[in-house]
């Protein structure tokens, strides 16, 4: 009987103590910004180059489901031909899918040539295992010059930003998550807003006045505030207007520029000090006619 | 039935294995064919079992481990889903009298009803740190996907954590004390 109440006294003490821990934990947690312990840093880099082999290798598994796996109940004759036909198509797939790698790769640098940053670029290895996140992880890190905060680019638009860097790979926070919130303007109207995560791979824009002038397959981009994003990134297209709520500002759903589903190659873009700052002062500068100078 | 020190560090290691793995599959292999819009939470499963078959004051120690782990391949960090785990291993001790885990349906209801109970207590943490309230129906409802398709792989998973954990069938519903 003691020895069961002492028992039972020790795991009370154990909750207790574990909860204290995690509440502890709860509290210091950053949801837009991450710094890893030496635990993760350690961890991750043993356990993402696995990701990264998986990621891609992501041809073979189809590959090996389509033309191996499908024929296995035909004749031998058909199976020697079969394979011999599997393997031809197989190099095929290949060389197709390193020519348009390299369209996409040519796309993707192009695009970001007149951005005054240096990009890194990366390839994306793994999702975030919890569901309420949307955070990807690249094969670049510190060691590549990935830093955290850095803005991620692909040629169709903005993909987030760096939450947390080790040596060699990334986490980034994308526009679909909850926690990443983009200053944007509306193409057409100039107007402010701010893009925000939701579900299923969407996001809604929040802040938008309900006089404002804002129509369905409006283009949004990056307004340059808030010193993450560089300004006229495209973020997305305005999907649907509610205008039957009670508040003083719009509902609107947003689809991503980018395609999640089909990212494999991103940009990061590193603020280069002095190139950034020349850009930014570019941009503002209203120009100045001879005669005013003269004045 | 008790388990020795040793045979508990082995069991746990093998366990945090299976969690590495399982993770690499969420977040990598399924991403990669194209499965990127409901995530198969395995740490949810893997601490529910601990929480629900095992007894032990060691128990909340390992949830902490394992929600160690998962936070490698996850920024939901580590401290959520621990306090989850603690809040249904409690609930599981209130309600061990009626919990038999003997058949694939009842294990699969089980796991499905202590989902919620860590969906809901993961969610309300969330919505308050973002101060966000909003967003809970949609955080929630988010979960319900993955978490029935967890239920059905539970009596699956749970067979293979029974034979690392050496939990006997005759055991009883709530398993071996450790």
């Amino acid at each position: 009987m003691k020895l069961i109440q002492e028992s039972s006294k020790t795991k009370i003490v154990s909750n207790i103590i574990v909860a204290i821990v995690s509440f502890y934990g709860i509290s210091q947690k950053q949801f837009d910004l991450g710094q890893p312990t030496i635990f993760h840093r350690v961890v991750t880099e043993v356990l993402a180059p696995v990701q990264e082999s998986l990621a891609s290798s992501k041809k073979s598994f189809s590959s090996l489901w389509q033309n191996y796996l499908m024929i296995v109940d035909t004749s031998k004759h058909n199976q020697v031909l079969g394979k011999q036909i599997s393997r031809l198509e197989n190099d095929l797939t290949s060389m197709e899918e390193i020519r348009k790698e390299n369209l996409r790769l040519k796309k993707l640098l192009n695009y970001s040539e007149e951005l005054p940053h240096q990009k890194v670029l990366a390839q994306v290895v793994g999702w975030d295992s919890a569901n309420e996140f949307k955070v990807i992880r690249l094969n670049k890190g510190t060691k590549h010059g990935v830093k955290t905060m850095a803005p991620v680019i692909t040629d169709h638009g903005l993909v987030g930003y760096v939450y947390k860097a080790t040596e060699n790979y990334s986490d980034v926070l994308t526009i679909l998550d909850q926690n990443n919130r983009v200053d944007i303007l509306v193409e057409r109207t100039r107007t402010h807003g701010i893009v925000e995560g939701v579900f299923n791979f969407r996001c809604t824009l929040k802040y938008i006045m309900k006089n404002e002038p804002v129509e369905v397959g409006d283009k949004l981009m990056t307004a340059g505030v808030g010193g993450i994003y560089p300004k006229g990134i495209k973020v997305g297209m305005v999907t649907d207007i509610n205008k039957e709520n009670f508040g003083m500002t719009l509902s609107i759903d947003v689809v991503p520029s980018v395609d999640f589903d089909k990212l494999e190659e991103v940009l990061v873009l590193i603020p280069v000090e002095g190139a950034v700052a020349e850009a930014e002062v570019e941009a503002t500068t209203v120009p100045v006619t001879s005669e005013e100078t003269k004045k | 039935m008790r388990m020795r020190f040793s045979q508990i560090f082995i069991s746990f290691i093998l366990t945090v294995l299976l969690l590495i793995g399982l993770e690499i599959v969420t977040s990598t292999i399924l991403p990669a064919v194209g499965w990127k819009e409901y995530r198969l939470t395995f740490n949810v499963l893997i601490v529910l079992f601990l929480a629900l078959r095992l007894e032990s004051p060691l128990v909340p120690w390992m949830i902490l481990g394992l929600q160690v782990v998962h936070s490698v391949f996850s920024i939901e960090g580590w401290a959520l889903g621990t306090l989850a785990g603690l809040i249904v291993m409690t609930s599981a001790n209130y309600l061990k009298e009626l919990l038999h885990l003997t058949t694939a349906i009842m294990t699969m209801l089980t796991v499905q009803l202590f989902q919620v109970i860590w969906f809901v207590t993961v969610t309300v943490i969330i919505c308050l740190k973002i101060s966000d309230f909003d967003k809970f129906p949609l955080i929630v409802w988010s979960f319900i996907p993955g978490s029935v398709l967890l239920s059905f792989l539970s009596p699956v998973l749970f067979w293979l954590l029974e034979q690392i954990w050496r939990v006997p069938k005759e055991g009883g519903p709530r398993g071996v004390e450790i």
